[in-house]
This record gives structure tokens, sequence and C-alpha cells, in this order.
């Protein structure tokens, strides 16, 4: 990524046409591919859940990877803006008269997402003295203290969160009144029934697009490079005229806004809403700040298509070991102690940190520029 | 690589799409005509009748769902040599989500098109991220969570009775033997989430009944060390102790019992108590321990629960032994006169099974539990519990010192989402 700082728009090479072109072709079957995702995988529901469960982790790790990666801030707050923004969708969206206990002001759904996004952004500004004149394992530390903020807010505000015993439910998905839930008569696709799943499959599509193309658009531009600016050499960057607390308040704040936005995601993927019982495990815990550090590593820290693949590797792996090992027995001897889904799956995306530091830091983004520029068209 | 190309490629793919399109005919799918005339749709042919189980065996609470999942099978093993229902042999669909919420929510898909409905359900998180899922389906389900808080699921199959109701009838026996009288402090540390929540629910109930003071120390399920929660008990001037804790928290708790010379007795829910606690540093002081639980400890005398023991230990010799075999027996059990009602009506679907189970006023587990009345949704089924101590001479760790009783406070208490 970082062949975007002396950018000449003069020279265009047939070279670099031609591997335009594959890539072309690569990005056109990707696409073709996700959206007939919901045909593929047809009555069998849960590889489609499970392929959902990837593009959250998309949104979510796109938005770490320009904090950690482009401006070079750690950071594993991003469970606490996972629950902030799942808190705030139910919260703007959810319908007041329906339980006299939980705060909800009935707004429009597709307002309450925006919304609940934005919250996120402003609470991430709002971290943005600490995260400003903090820089490597201290603002780890610091930003992880967001996490034990979340679980005691989460515990305690139960007007707004429902609470740990049985959470709140989110409301339903729409867009302009078609709802994100099943419907009869439901519209097909060659066959196969779009219902709900089918729909938030589409739904979390767009937004994962639209997070790809809004994150690359802001790697490209003029933010982007005083982000790498920053994080490269702060002197450096003042020198050259950027405002460097400015420039890291806005780095936080934006990967908030992601985070937040897959917290949406979260609430509707599960069909609820609700606070995590301890720290360690749960869905805004300590191991989903981990599992998103992961995705971003194995991919290549700032590397947005790194992002992408750590995603798959991070949230696709267990889910489909687990439906793997239910549909074709594999771990069929996994009693007390044996081998499981979940127990491999971390195993494989550790051994990955570990071999991409070792051997190539710049991650699966990195091994993928190699594969496809074996021209040497590389300047 | 949003280049006009790209942009070709997503209208493209876009048409196509749209070119596929269609409606599904509004079919009504109301369950075919099978073996002896009785009607079906999912989970049921017409030799098979297939149950679900979620459980855990590679998470935090293997030790407990090995055994449920246990005590699952054997049943299966009982009604198919004793012939079935229906003409239909029964099978298990198992699947392992580790306790994890995502995972769960991920399998149940795959679950749900083979199973007429789901006889053990480990984890309140699970319960709670699948309860839409459950209702849309109109999957019966039977949750290995006794939280009265479920209980507004129409779908949810309540075995025995619920946390709350455990400690009234818990504390009812405490003031029976004399530890507590009206007026006394007692202290309750529980778990914020739905089980500490719904155990503390009923000892706020019965303080109020009585004049008591409850001291609430609320915890996290990851702390290990209750120190200075029960210094700060003590201090407090307690007769009594509730738990509503993981077991280990339990060994912590009742070690500082002992060791700070306070040693009251202490109740627990079902749950605070596991075997693997003799084994540990906190066994010597285990000995004030009550639990109040509806099913059988797995040392009863109760002869349907000595025999289910007995047979267990017989098949599974290495498996962990504790209630956890009489509760995945009995879950069964409750099954079992569901399908066996919904069989004499004709009707196995899932609508059939759901109106079956609202027609049974006292299901007999041959007093592995309390008889259980299906026929108020909203409120346990059952009220009455056993209270069993720690004991170490006795298999699984605890002996039956009250058998199955009901506390009167605890006929008159009212659950959360009961019907007037």
């Amino acid at each position: 990524m970082s062949d975007t700082l002396v950018e000449t728009p003069v020279p265009v090479e047939p070279a670099r046409k031609r591997r335009n072109w594959a890539k072309i072709a690569g990005v056109a079957a990707l696409l073709v591919v996700l959206v007939f995702f919901p045909v593929i995988t047809g009555t069998e529901v849960a590889y489609l859940k499970a392929g959902q469960y990837v593009l959250i982790g998309v949104v979510g790790a796109v938005g770490l990877t320009l904090l950690v990666g482009q401006a070079g801030q750690l950071s594993l707050a991003h469970p606490f803006f996972l629950l902030v923004g799942a808190v705030s969708y139910a919260v703007l969206a959810g319908d007041a008269g329906e339980s006299g206990d939980l705060v909800g002001l009935g707004l429009p759904p597709l307002v309450a997402m925006i919304g609940a996004v934005a919250i996120c952004a402003l609470v991430g500004l709002a971290f943005a003295p600490v995260s400003g004149r903090l820089r490597g394992i201290y603002l780890g530390v610091a930003s992880l203290s967001l996490v034990f903020l979340g679980l005691y807010l989460g515990q305690s505000l139960d007007m707004l969160s429902g609470g740990t015993s049985s959470g709140r439910p989110p409301p339903t998905f729409e867009v302009f009144g078609f709802r994100f839930a099943n419907t009869e008569p439901a519209p097909t696709i060659m066959g196969v029934a779009i219902q709900k799943q089918q729909r938030l499959w589409y739904l979390f599509l767009v937004i994962a697009i639209g997070s790809y193309l809004l994150a690359r658009g802001a790697v490209r531009s003029r933010v982007g490079r005083a982000w790498r600016a920053v994080r490269d050499n702060e002197a450096a960057a003042t020198a050259m005229g950027v405002r460097v607390w400015w420039s890291k308040a806005q780095a936080f704040t934006v990967s908030s806004a992601f985070a937040g936005m897959a917290g949406v995601l979260t609430a509707l993927w599960l069909d609820l809403v609700k606070p995590d019982e301890n720290e360690f495990i749960g869905t805004y815990s300590i191991t989903v700040a981990i599992g998103y550090l992961a995705m971003v590593l194995i991919g290549g820290l700032g590397s947005i298509p790194g992002a992408v693949a750590g995603a798959v590797v991070v949230n696709g792996l267990p889910q489909l070991l687990t439906l793997g090992a239910t549909e074709f027995g594999w771990f069929a001897s996994a009693g007390a102690g044996g081998l499981s889904p979940v127990l491999v799956s971390a195993f494989v995306y550790g051994a990955a940190i570990v071999l991409v530091v070792l051997f190539e830091p710049g991650g699966l983004a990195a091994i993928g520029r190699r594969l496809t520029s074996r021209q040497g068209d590389r300047r | 690589m949003i280049t006009r190309w790209g942009r070709a490629a997503l209208v493209g793919a876009s048409a196509l799409l749209l070119a596929a399109c269609g409606s599904t005919a509004d079919t009504g799918s109301s369950g075919t005509s099978g073996a002896g005339g009785v009607k079906t749709d999912k989970g049921v042919t017409d030799s098979t009748i297939t149950l679900g189980v979620m459980t855990d065996r590679t998470g935090v609470f293997k030790n407990l769902g090995d055994a449920l999942t246990g005590g699952n099978e054997l049943w299966v093993k009982d009604i198919n040599a004793a012939g079935g229902i229906c003409g239909r042999q029964l099978a298990l669909e198992i699947v392992d989500h580790g306790y994890k919420a995502d995972t769960a929510k991920t399998l149940y898909p795959q679950l749900e098109p083979k199973i007429l409905g789901i006889t053990q359900l480990v984890g309140s998180p699970v319960l709670a991220a699948l309860k839409q899922n459950l209702v849309d389906d109109n999957v019966l389900t039977a949750p290995a969570s006794w939280s009265s808080e479920v209980l507004n699921n129409p779908n949810v199959m309540m075995i025995g009775t619920t946390y709350d109701v455990e400690i009234i009838d818990g504390l009812s026996y405490f003031q029976q033997q004399g530890f507590i009288a009206d007026g006394d402090t007692i202290g309750h540390i529980y778990i914020d989430g739905e089980y500490g929540g719904n155990g503390l629910r009923g000892s706020k109930y019965y303080a109020e009944k009585h004049n008591l003071t409850v001291q609430e120390a609320k915890i996290t399920s990851t702390d290990n060390d209750l120190a200075n929660i029960v210094t700060g008990l003590k201090g407090a001037g307690v007769k009594a102790i509730v738990l509503t804790t993981t077991p280990g928290q339990t060994a912590s708790a009742m070690a500082n019992n002992a060791a700070l010379g306070l040693n009251v007795p202490v109740l627990g829910n079902n749950p605070t108590f596991d075997p693997a606690l003799l084994s540990s540093p906190a066994a010597a002081s285990l000995d004030r321990l009550y639990v109040a639980a509806s099913s059988a400890p797995f040392s009863s005398k109760t002869p349907k629960a000595a025999e289910v023991a007995a047979e267990y230990k017989a098949t599974y010799p290495g498996r962990p032994a504790n209630a956890g075999v009489q509760a995945g027996y009995v879950e069964s059990l409750v099954w079992q006169s569901v399908l066996q009602k919904a069989c004499e009506n004709g009707d196995l679907t899932r609508a059939g099974v759901q109106s079956a189970l609202k027609s049974l006023t006292s299901v007999s587990t041959d007093d592995l539990v309390a008889p259980l009345d299906y026929s108020s949704p909203g409120a346990p089924p059952t009220r009455g519990v056993y209270i069993a101590k720690v004991d170490q001479a006795a298999e699984g760790g605890l002996t039956e010192v009250a058998p199955l009783f009901t506390a009167p406070d605890a006929a008159d208490y009212k659950a959360p989402h009961q019907q007037p």
C-alpha cells in the first residue's frame, strides 16, 4: 500500500494494463460468486450464516487495519465499539412501548443504523485526547480499558443494554418498507427463496463492499497520506504541514465508526443485544479484541484486501470447521479434552500469526501482491 | 478496482440476479400423513423420530454437557429397547457449540431441518441467541438452564424447577432446621447474568416474606478469589450464605467460610456444586454446603435415580458422573410423555407436539423430579426440590438430606412471566 506515496499519472505501461485485466476478471468472478452465494448455499442456510459472520469481520477488520496499519495506533478497544454500536442501534430503533424498563426511541432502523455509527465515531473522537498522547503498547493497554468499561456499563445500564440476564432483541432492519425478515410470499432467485437470512446476506454484502471502498478511498487520498506520514515520523509530518494531533484523532474516529457498524451487524446477526457476563468469553470480550488484531496481522498491517483475507481466516475458519465437523463427522472422537473445531482454528490462526511475523511481515496481502505481480511491474 | 470494468461487472452481476428472480408460490405445508395415520412434518419419518442435542463438550461446561448427553443417550437406548414411540425408533442428532453463542447460531440452521425438537440445549447465552429462531421454527426445546426469565418463550419446556424457586425452598429448609430466623441477615453471592439474577430473585422474595436482610455481593463468572467478599459478609453478621456461582467460586467461598471462622451454613443452587471439588484443596471445608435442586443427586436412593446411575456407570465408564446424568435422562423422559400424547392425538408435527405439551398437567418421571404441570405457560412446571448435603463418602459427592418437597412460600411465589 506504500506505493500510493509517489503516484505519478504519466506512464501507463502495457504490463500494468495486462495485470489490471487479470485483476478485473478476478474481481468480477468474486463478485458473481458473492452475489449468487445464497443460491449456491440454497437450503443450507448454516453456510450463509457463516458467510454473514465473515462479512461482519470484514467491516470491523477494515476499520482496524486503517487504525493499526495506516495510522500506526495499536488499539484493543474494538469490542467496546462493537458493543456501543449494537446497543445504540437497539436504543435508537427500539420501540419504547414494547417493554417498560427499556429505553427505545422508535426511529426508523436505517436512521438508527446511521445514528449508531455516528455515536461510535463521536465516542472514538472523545478518546482522542488519550489516543493522541500515547503510542504503541501504552496505547494498546489504555484502549483495553475501554473493554472493561464496556463490560461495566453494559451490566449497569440495563435500561439501555437489556442487562446481562436476557438482553434485548434488536428491531428488525428495514429500508423503505422492505423488511429483512421472513415474509410469505417471498421473492426467489433461481428457485431459492430470498428470506430473512438471504436478505441479511445482501445487506451485509453491500455494507462490507461499501466499507471496503470507503477505506480504500481514505487510504489513497490526502487523509491516508497524512496518516502514514504521522505513523512513519511525526516530526517530518509536522514539517510537511500535517496536523499530527488531528490526524491521529481522525484515524481513531474513523476506525470506531467502522467498528460501530460491525456492532450493528452483530446485533442483527445474533438477533440479540446482550452485554457479556465476563471480560474473557463473549461477543464483546478481550477474545474478540485479539481476534480482530489477528485478522489485521494475518492480512498484513494496513492492507485492506489483507484485512478481508484475515477476516475469512479468523471468523470463517472456526465456523466452517464446526459445520464440517457435524456434517462430515470430523473430530468425531472429540470427547473431553479432545481436538475440537474451535481449538483447531485457534491453532491455525495462532500459527498463521507466528508464520507471518517470521517470514512475511507483510502478511497475506504481501503474498497476494507477489503472486499477482510476477512481471516486476512494481516500478 | 472500481474502474469502469469493475462497475460493469457489478451491473452485469445485478442484471443476472434480476433475471433469475421470481416469487415463492404460497404453499401451505401443514404436514403429511405418515405411517399409522399420524401427521408429521420435520424430524419424523415412518421409522424414526429425531431429536436434537445442542451441548457443550469442549467449553467451560463440558463435564455437565457430557453427563447430560449421556443421560439422553441412555433414555434413547431404553426406549428403543422397549419398542420406541408411535411405532418409530428414537434417534439423537448431537452438536457441540462449546458454550459459544456465535457457533450455536451457525449450527442451528444446519440442525433445525433434521429434528422435531430439542431435548437438551446447554447455556443461557446460547438460549438467548436462539430464542427468536426457536419461536420462528416452532421448535420445542428443553433447556439445560433453569432461569424463570426464559419462560416467556412458549417453545421452552422447563424440566424441573427454576433457580429462584430452588433458593426459596432451600431457605425454607434452612429456617425449618433453625439455621436462620425471621429478622436475620443473610449474604447472597451471585454472578451477574441470567443465572445469578434469577437466584437473587428467590432470596429477595424470601427475605421480604420473612423480614430478612440480604447482603448482596455481585461478582463476574471469572472472579476466583472471594476472600474479601466473605470477609465483608462476616462483618455484616450473616447467619447463612446463599451462592449462585460457578463450582470454582463455591470452593473459594467455602474455604474462606471455614478459614475466617465464620462457619455458617451455605445454600447453593444446583450448578454450584461439581464432584470435582472433592479433590480440590477446599474439599475439607465443603461440609457446610447444602444444594437445592429439582433433580435427584447422583447418589440418590430414589429407585429410578439409582437405576439410571448404575446403568450410566456400566455404559460409559470413563465419563464424568454428576447429577447431569439424571437431569439429561429426565429431559428425555418428559419428551417421551409429550411424544406419546402427540401420538395419541395422531399429530407428530411441531405444532402437534406443542399442543400435546399444553395438555399435560402431571408428567410423572418416577420421582426424578416432581410431577410437572405444563398447562400454565410462564410458570415453572414444578416447585419441588431435593436438598442434598456435601458428603465425601457419597458417590457424586452429595447425599440427600431432605426428599422432594415444596415449601409453602415457594408455592405462593409468582414467577416473572407467570400469568395471573
